[in-house]
């Protein structure tokens, strides 16, 4: 079993215009079955999924499929793309337009003599529910139905991995589910390595099997969506994926029954609700808030889910681009990404009083 | 009215257009999906008659086909004449003029395929020749008929290029646009104005394909 | 040479898009930038009052470069030349091209002009006779000086080029020439016609043809006397191509124009006519040839 599972090895550097070069630096081993590729845009999920597929080259490294080598910079061996033997769905699914979805799935089939590739066509169409769609063309047919064809096309050719970049982010969640489990029969038997790139969280709560974090063209954890997800994660995990602020609080009570725990931020009086955790009145945690999950209101917020609502006033605003961060002083300093639109909209400046409003679940608990 | 000469410039400009698709076609390809990084270079020069007056190509290619240079000497070995004064000297001078014609809307062609269906044309196994001819080209089918048609419209009306290179010899080289400018010459304002607007109906005709084909948006294909 | 229409197809606009501005702000601009530059090159255009403009047969290039520089010196007046055909200038000065004098190649365009009202009455000139020579590159294995008429009849004399008899007075002198030397028939196979004599000329300088029926006036120019040889065809082969010049009605600056004119008629201008082969006017009768 382990024969089949695709390693790779990449290491690959991109420089990018006015900014800092981006450095893709991984090494992975993707079993048979579903692997979950987690991470924020612009962590390097596409790019490596390109150079697993021979549309891009890394600098260095080694990438196989099974018992077949793809890419090697020591042995200089680099597959083209046409011989690599994988199949890729790609985000916008990339179905031609002119063909139909019958010609579309045995695209990579011309090298089969017509009677066969009909046959391995049919086939495949009805293990995904399409083969009534055999003679529309993809202007034709719905989201879901493409999404079905482009899985259809991809995997009518035997490929050794099944490479999927975000595909089912367009649909609705029930449309999703049911495409995901028609994907789950097929490879039942099959058991190919499955490498799924999503950066939605509820994406990974239905496939999990395995997961991998990437930030930053790096793997920051990897293990099942449980052990990534749940356990307590280190400070430098949750700097790395984006959190601005940081708070020193103590464990005030738990409520089982909510889910959650109140907690009192360090040096303040400020009281906030935040998810339950394995913790005890009197412990010390620290809280991770993402700058652009907490809101700003100018007036008291009423009627409203979201538990911790709390008075302060507007310290700094300081421009970057398209966002603006504005700087609140709450008794606790709180960091608040908003647009020049909501600054304008809200007339927000300087000494202005306003209310930050922050969800329960956007605080994430870190280890110490 | 003088049919001759009308005849001449259809059989010209059917010979050029068709001459310069083979052309353009590979050329247009290598321009856009090359990975050459001087391409440009060759871009800026194809588009070289579109800014140039045809004097000057016509007088470069006058001075070319001469028994003085060695392409005038390899033409004189090869023909066992020379290209000036020639229905193929016209044609020579007739591609390079309405080159631009037919690669640039190739190249907007080619240019606006999604490159995410290049590849995955190739991870499905797909040589580039194959998803040329199975993705690229269906894709690029209103680019193909603007070229077609744009150089078959513009070799029609060539005149500056013709004038230096043709000799302005009766069925040989002495296109419509030739005739109209003879006649004005001569002050036969009326022969002129037949000709004129038979070739300004014409170049209407081809244009109008041009648009409407380009017109025809296949939209529903891309997403979004 | 004329410069042919340039023929920018609605293709043009299209394949040269990404010049296209789309601000408003930035067409404003150059809307004004052009408006700017308009009125600085309309003012310039206005030039000073004693510059006259001339429209010329192509023949007459090397002819009236020298006049006009010798015209400058003597008076300080400027005098710029356009060379063309003489049935594109009737269609431009038709349509009120602001030319002061239009020296032709013949007699027919001015007469046509006089008849038109579009050239002042009693100003026409007939400056000289326009001669034809048969004119071959230097290297040409075609003894043409010796061998006349016959030469067009060798083998390696494959095209002759002339001017365009239609309207180009040169040609229709070089057909009536070849017809009275009874040759017309066994060579018209092998004519290319330029658009006017200096493409002819052009045609063989660059040795895209063999041979040529030129002005004088152009084989008596320098470069061309360096770079081919030539026989005079005889004057009573083709009817005589007197050549005149006459002022047009739209001169903006008669004055002028015709004190041009008078320094044309003059002894130093009729020299400089002499010199680049444009006899004086011949009697009627054909003459046995011109001193």
């Amino acid at each position: 079993m382990s024969s089949t599972a695709l390693s790779a090895r990449v290491r690959r550097t991109q420089r990018r215009r006015g900014a800092s070069a981006f450095v893709l630096d991984v090494a992975l081993r993707i079993e048979p079955g579903f692997t979950i590729l987690f991470g924020p845009s612009g962590a390097g999920k596409s790019t490596l999924l390109d150079c697993i597929a021979g549309l891009a080259r890394p600098d260095q490294g080694r990438i196989a499929a099974g018992d077949l080598l793809l890419f090697d910079s020591e042995t200089r061996t680099n597959l083209p793309p046409q011989q690599r033997q994988l199949a890729y769905v790609f985000q916008t699914l990339a179905l031609f337009p002119h063909l139909t979805v019958e010609e579309n799935a045995g695209y990579g089939l011309a090298h089969l003599p017509e009677g066969q590739r009909r046959a391995r066509v049919r086939e495949i169409l009805e293990s995904f529910r399409v083969a009534g769609l055999a003679a529309h063309k993809p202007g034709e047919i719905s989201g879901g139905e493409r999404q079905r064809v482009a899985l259809a096309r991809s995997l009518v050719t035997s490929p050794r991995v099944l490479l999927l970049d975000e595909p089912l982010s367009a649909l609705d969640a029930a449309v999703k589910a049911e495409i995901l489990a028609d994907l789950r029969t097929w490879n039942a038997q099959r058991r190919l390595p499955i490498l799924y790139v999503t950066h939605n969280r509820e994406e990974v709560d239905v496939l999990g099997e395995r997961m991998i974090v990437l930030e930053q063209g790096r793997v920051m954890a990897e293990g099942t969506p449980r052990e990534v997800l749940e356990a307590p994660r280190r400070k430098s995990l949750a700097q790395a994926a984006g959190f601005e602020n940081f708070l020193a609080a103590t464990v005030l009570d738990l409520r089982e029954a909510d889910g959650v725990m109140r907690v009192r931020l360090e040096g303040t009086a400020v009281e906030f609700e935040v998810p339950l955790a394995h913790a005890a009145p009197g412990d010390r945690v620290q809280l991770a808030i993402r700058a652009g999950d907490i809101l700003l209101a100018t007036q008291r917020p009423a009627g409203l889910s979201a538990r911790n609502v709390l008075p302060g006033r507007i310290v700094a605003l300081e421009e970057r681009g398209a966002l603006v961060r504005v700087q609140v002083d709450c008794g606790a300093r709180f960091l608040v990404h908003v647009t020049p639109g909501a600054v304008r909209s809200l007339r927000l400046a300087v000494d202005l009083p306003v209310w930050v409003v922050v969800k329960t679940h956007s605080c994430h608990l870190l280890a110490e | 009215m003088n049919l001759q000469a009308l005849l001449l410039s259809l059989r010209l400009a059917a010979v050029v257009s068709v001459l310069l698709l083979g052309i353009s076609l590979p050329l247009a390809a290598w321009l856009v999906f090359g990975r050459w990084r001087g391409r440009f270079l060759l871009e800026a020069l194809v588009a070289l008659p579109l800014v140039l007056p045809p004097t000057v190509l016509g007088f470069y290619l006058l001075v070319l086909m001469g028994p003085r240079t060695p392409f005038g000497r390899l033409c004189q070995a090869l023909f066992g004449h020379g290209l000036a004064f020639t229905f193929e000297g016209l044609v020579v001078g007739s591609l390079l003029y309405s080159l631009p014609f037919a690669v640039q809307p190739l190249v907007s062609a080619f240019r606006g395929v999604d490159r995410a269906l290049l590849d995955a044309s190739f991870v499905l196994g797909a040589s580039r020749l194959r998803t040329f001819r199975r993705v690229i080209l269906p894709l690029s089918f209103s680019g193909l008929v603007t070229a077609l048609v744009l150089s078959f419209a513009h070799t029609l009306g060539e005149f500056g290029v013709v004038l230096m290179v043709g000799g302005n010899l009766p069925g040989i080289t002495r296109t419509v646009s030739i005739a109209i400018y003879d006649s004005a010459q001569a002050l036969d304002y009326a022969a002129a104005n037949r000709l004129a607007l038979l070739l300004l109906l014409l170049s209407f005709t081809a244009l109008s394909v041009v648009y409407a084909v380009n017109r025809r948006v296949w939209s529903p294909w891309s997403p979004r | 040479m004329k410069s042919p229409t340039h023929r920018q197809s609605a293709a043009a606009t299209q394949l040269l898009t990404p010049f296209r501005c789309h601000s408003l702000q930035r067409r404003t601009l150059f809307l004004r930038l052009g408006a700017a530059c308009l009125s600085f090159f309309l003012a310039a255009g206005a030039a000073s009052p004693a510059a006259i403009t001339v429209a010329a047969a192509a023949d007459l290039k090397f002819a009236l470069q020298d006049m006009a520089a010798q015209y400058e010196k003597q008076t300080g007046n400027t005098v710029s030349v356009t060379y063309g055909s003489s049935g594109n200038f009737y269609a431009q000065i038709q349509n009120g091209a602001p030319f002061d004098l239009f020296f032709s190649a013949d007699l027919d365009y001015p007469r046509q002009f006089e008849a038109a009202g579009l050239a002042e009455s009693g100003t026409l000139y007939q400056y000289g006779v326009g001669r034809l020579v048969l004119w071959v590159p230097a290297n040409s294995p075609v003894d043409v000086a010796r061998r006349g008429w016959d030469a067009l009849r060798d083998p390696a004399i494959r095209k002759i080029a002339i001017a365009n008899p239609t309207h180009a007075p040169y040609g229709r002198a070089a057909v009536a020439a070849l017809k009275s030397a009874g040759i017309y028939d066994q060579i018209t196979a092998k004519l290319v016609y330029g658009e006017n004599i200096s493409q002819a000329a052009q045609f063989v300088e660059s040795g895209n043809a063999d041979a040529g029926l030129l002005a004088l006036a152009l084989a008596l120019s320098p470069h061309m006397q360096q770079a081919g040889k030539f026989w005079s065809v005889p004057a009573a082969a083709h009817p005589p191509l007197q050549q005149a010049a006459i002022m047009l009605k739209s001169s903006p600056n008669k004055k002028a124009a015709r004190a041009f004119l008078e320094f044309v008629k003059s002894p130093a201008g009729r020299a400089i006519l002499e010199k680049h082969g444009f006899s004086s006017l011949a009697p009627a009768a054909p003459p046995a040839k011109t001193p």
